[in-house]
């Protein structure tokens, strides 16, 4: 016989975030430092608009964007919110498949996601849709790899410029 | 010395001028050589550094070293700068500056030539600097110095007005327009009853003078046209060598002639307010004092140049025609109404003192908006609104 | 003759004018490193900027992720190299968090009066390269390069390095400070005092430098916020929020000073904010001194390997240019899983189109000054 899911336990600020936002699905769980949030790509947007307009929430600063590879052919988001009227944060996780990796674009509502979701872009390979400018930014333009996947190798990197596709590059 | 005479007509007359050109300018190339290491060695002393030290005793060498290596430099061409126009640039630049020293007399009655329109051919030949550096500007076929002529351009064009409307106020007291009578009037010969230099006697029109001349010279706080952290050298950006060691040349020779020109009209150049006259027909003398004066001019410019930020060129403009301008006419009315109602001189120093103060004030009124107090806070007092 | 590309036409009294693209950097004088952006210009006035980084990229967290907790520290101390103990005392104390490690108390201090050494370097660093942007003919760069220069010399008795000193570790601090550390520290905060007094007057007492910087590019609260600027930046719009008054990291809550903050935002703003910062920095360095106590330096329980397991931090400091946060994940193994820095430079930088445009030429250089970039701590 199975017991009954348990109805999940939101401490702290997941609490109030759940109960602001309530229309969004999403499980909790806490860091060293942060109360985390894991939610689906699809509810991403509601969701951050939901911290950024709501009174008690306010969370008006976007203070991070970490994109990771998980392994499993998985990639991770996590995103660093901050409020500077209430001076409480959280931190959300948004986890796609690599064969799905669309993340919708946060540009609309903070400015500062625009450079931030370059970056995870083109380090781990992520689509930011709705992005206005989707361009790479530390890396060259013609450098097609994504260097903080794990199957990336450290040592080697191949120099891409200039080399048509398939052929294989200098080594260094 | 056959000199210091005048000199002789018929084919005697060219040797004499061809001499003293070349007196002049062998003079010129040495004073820039001893400008450039002087001034670094100014500027180090404002910064709280040594200068240079190695080349000679206390560095003294460094200016020929320096020469050395920029004349065996290769000379550069970009490919897409305008062949002719680029390389005559930095010669066209550099001709009116020695166009302008022929008239200069560094002793009495002694310069290359003595014109009795002195001041005004000094003023009508330095306009025309402005051709070789849009030149450079143009035909570098680069943006940053396109934008450097373009900057030298309009700031030439408007500097120039209270430059000549100063030296215009002079002339009107004066009365004359050749250097060599303006000097001796600020000397011992008691002809015209003055024996002040203008500089006590239209303080106004001194400090129009010495702010346009900065402008002029492309010096800081003017340096607009060169601004090193926004044009990386503007209009010589594309040069190297030799003929970026001719537009040095320009900026040091043409410091050192406006200074020597600034002397003489303000100061008295080889004159000194004395009525003795135990050193007057001594031209070593005469040479020395001219030189003193020029030094303390040009240490003046480094002075200014080590201590002030640049203007941006809008500020440029409207402290030109706003402030400058007006005032430069206001001195010159002044000048009027002393001549036609044989007012005495010292309401001249007065009022002109007047002005120059109120032009300080001005300056310093407008800009002074340093915080009254430190302010600060801590982070509970205040809340950012939610949106 | 040079065609030059025809991007933008504007018409004025049937008077044709074509925009200009001009190229700042990565080599330019104002780039403060290898920063480079193409700003369109229309005359003197830029109507569009856009600015590319990336020049100075090293892989900084793909390092971190391949090497061992201990071994990236002189990665991190190459991000914002003006103030490279401070990312050492972000990146330590991310570690730490992961771990579960306690500092000793001395160790504490003895950061703390480190980081705002190197506070006080870095603002230093800015308040030269300010006035030279501004165009100041280099003076105020030697005044501050002195203060500096003293600044490196204590570094270099500590810790045997002048601008990379990798003192800290994750757990305490390589070795204790030399004995007569406290005198050293005395000098040279009033040497410190009296170059500010001179940097004070040569720039705040300037008449043209204040001309060009009082009202210049003001920037609201919100829209600071918005952008993700913090820092010095975000108090010159009149927020007082200082990390290390909102959220106390090391000893900070024991330590008594004041946010300077300034009026409008503006540029002018941005440096008095910054001036001000280094003496409330030596009002910590004294306080610090007063306070510090006897012991030891580095934890006596830390495992010769650090190895830690599934853990995750984000770490905020207020760094020198705003807040320097570290995001660390670990999953076991001598290696952290993910370490990603969020610099405060990369954060500010990416408002500059918005501040640039509708300037003049002269007045971008100098907003680009204001920001105080480090291109370490951009590029990673």
């Amino acid at each position: 016989m199975t017991q009954p899911a348990a109805a999940p336990q939101y401490p702290g600020i997941s609490a109030l975030i759940h109960k602001s936002v309530p229309k969004v699905p999403f499980t909790s769980t806490s860091t060293t430092t942060d109360a985390d949030i894991q939610v689906a790509a699809e509810h991403l947007l509601e969701l951050v608009q939901g911290l950024n307009q709501r009174r008690e929430l306010a969370f008006d600063m976007l203070s991070n964007i970490t994109g990771i590879d998980m392994g499993e052919d998985t990639l991770a988001v996590k995103y660093n919110f901050y409020s500077f009227k209430h001076n409480h944060r959280v931190q959300l996780t948004v986890t796609v498949p690599w064969a799905n990796r669309h993340v919708p674009s946060l540009t609309s509502l903070y400015g500062a996601a625009d450079w931030h979701e370059r970056e995870a872009a083109e380090m781990v390979g992520l689509v930011f849709d709705g992005h206005p400018n989707p361009k790479a930014l530390l890396l060259d333009d013609d450098v097609r790899i994504h260097p903080l996947l794990k199957s990336h190798p450290l040592q080697t990197v191949e120099i891409l410029q200039g080399i048509e596709e398939g052929v294989p590059g200098f080594k260094f | 010395m056959f000199l210091f005479s005048d000199p002789v007509f018929g084919v005697w007359n060219w040797v004499d001028a061809i001499i003293r050109i070349l007196i002049v300018v062998l003079t010129m190339t040495f004073v820039v050589i001893y400008l450039t290491y002087g001034e670094r060695k100014v500027v180090a002393r404002f910064q709280q550094r040594l200068g240079p030290t190695k080349t000679g005793r206390a560095g003294l060498l460094q200016g020929f070293a320096d020469t050395i290596k920029l004349a065996s430099k290769e000379d550069i061409r970009p490919t897409n700068a305008d062949r002719w126009v680029f390389e005559f640039a930095p010669y066209l630049t550099f001709i009116p500056v020695l166009m302008v020293l022929v008239s200069l007399p560094f002793a009495k009655n002694w310069g290359v030539r003595d014109l009795s329109l002195g001041l005004f051919y000094v003023f009508a030949i330095l306009g025309l600097n402005i051709v070789g550096i849009l030149m450079a500007g143009l035909g570098s076929g680069n943006k940053y110095a396109l934008l450097g002529g373009v900057r030298a351009a309009a700031q030439m064009i408007s500097y120039e007005i209270p430059l000549v409307l100063s030296l215009l106020s002079v002339a009107m007291i004066a009365g004359t327009l050749n250097l060599n009578g303006i000097a001796s009037l600020q000397s011992f010969t008691p002809e015209n009853g003055q024996y002040a230099p203008f500089i006590f006697l239209q303080p106004l029109a001194f400090v129009i003078f010495f702010t346009a001349m900065l402008s002029e010279l492309h010096r800081a706080p003017f340096d607009i046209p060169v601004a090193e952290s926004e044009i990386v050298g503007g209009y010589f950006v594309e040069y190297s060598g030799m003929r970026w060691s001719m537009f040095q040349l320009t900026e040091y020779a043409s410091m050192w002639a406006f200074s020597v020109f600034g002397s003489i009209v303000f100061l008295g150049g080889w004159a000194v307010p004395d009525t003795s006259d135990w050193w007057g027909p001594d031209w070593g003398w005469q040479l020395g004092i001219t030189f003193i004066k020029s030094v303390v001019w040009i240490v003046a410019i480094m002075w200014v140049r080590t201590t002030v930020p640049r203007l941006r060129i809008d500020q440029l403009m409207s402290f030109c025609w706003k402030i400058l301008l007006p005032m430069a006419l206001l001195q010159l009315l002044m000048n009027g109404f002393i001549l036609e109602y044989d007012w005495p001189p010292i309401l001249l120093t007065l009022t002109s003192g007047a002005g120059a103060g109120a032009l300080v004030a001005i300056i310093i009124t407008r800009a002074i908006r340093r915080p009254k107090s430190k302010l600060v806070g801590t982070y509970k007092q205040v809340g950012v609104a939610a949106r | 003759m040079t065609v030059w590309p025809e991007e933008r036409v504007t018409t004025i009294d049937s008077f044709n004018t074509v925009d200009m693209t001009i190229n700042v950097g990565p080599q330019h004088p104002a780039t403060h490193g290898v920063f480079r952006m193409v700003l369109t210009v229309d005359g003197e006035v830029v109507v569009d900027c856009e600015p590319y980084i990336g020049y100075l990229h090293r892989g900084l967290e793909k390092l971190t992720e391949n090497h061992d907790y201990r071994q990236s520290m002189g990665w991190w101390d190459r991000t914002d190299y003006l103030a490279g103990l401070c990312c050492e005392g972000a990146y330590c104390m991310a570690v730490e968090k992961l771990a579960g490690l306690e500092v000793p108390e001395r160790a504490e201090y003895i950061r703390v009066m480190l980081m705002e050494l190197s506070r006080i370097n870095s603002h230093f660093m800015f308040l030269g390269a300010f006035g030279a942007d501004v165009g100041s003919f280099g003076t105020s760069f030697i005044y501050a390069w002195r203060e500096r220069e003293r600044i490196y010399d204590f570094f270099e008795e500590v810790s045997g390095d002048r601008m990379f000193p990798t003192y800290f570790r994750p757990g305490g601090l390589m070795s204790d400070l030399p004995g007569n550390y406290e005198s050293r520290i005395r000098s040279l905060l009033g040497s410190i005092n009296q170059g500010l007094e001179d940097l004070d007057g040569l720039l705040t007492g300037n008449e043209i430098f204040v001309e060009r910087c009082k009202g210049l590019s003001p920037l609201s609260t919100e829209r600071a916020i918005n952008l993700g600027i913090t820092g010095p930046i975000l108090r010159a719009t009149g927020l007082p929020w200082d990390l290390r008054k909102a959220e106390p990291y090391s000893v900070y809550d024991r330590l008594e000073f004041d946010i300077p903050i300034g009026e409008s935002g503006d540029i002018f703003d941005r440096y008095f904010v910054r001036l001000s910062e280094i003496y409330q920095s030596t009002k910590i360095i004294e306080q610090c001194l007063e306070q510090m106590p006897k012991g030891l330096v580095l934890n006596p329980d830390l495992p010769k390997t650090l190895r830690i397991d599934n853990a995750e931090c984000y770490l905020r400091t207020e760094g020198t240019k705003g807040e320097y946060s570290v995001y660390g994940m670990a999953r076991g193994g001598v290696k952290p899983y993910r370490m990603k820095l969020r610099s405060p430079s990369f954060c500010n930088l990416s408002a500059l189109k918005e501040m640039v445009v509708g300037n003049y030429l002269a007045d971008a250089i100098i907003i680009l000054g204001s920001l105080d970039i480090v291109l370490g701590e951009v590029d990673k």
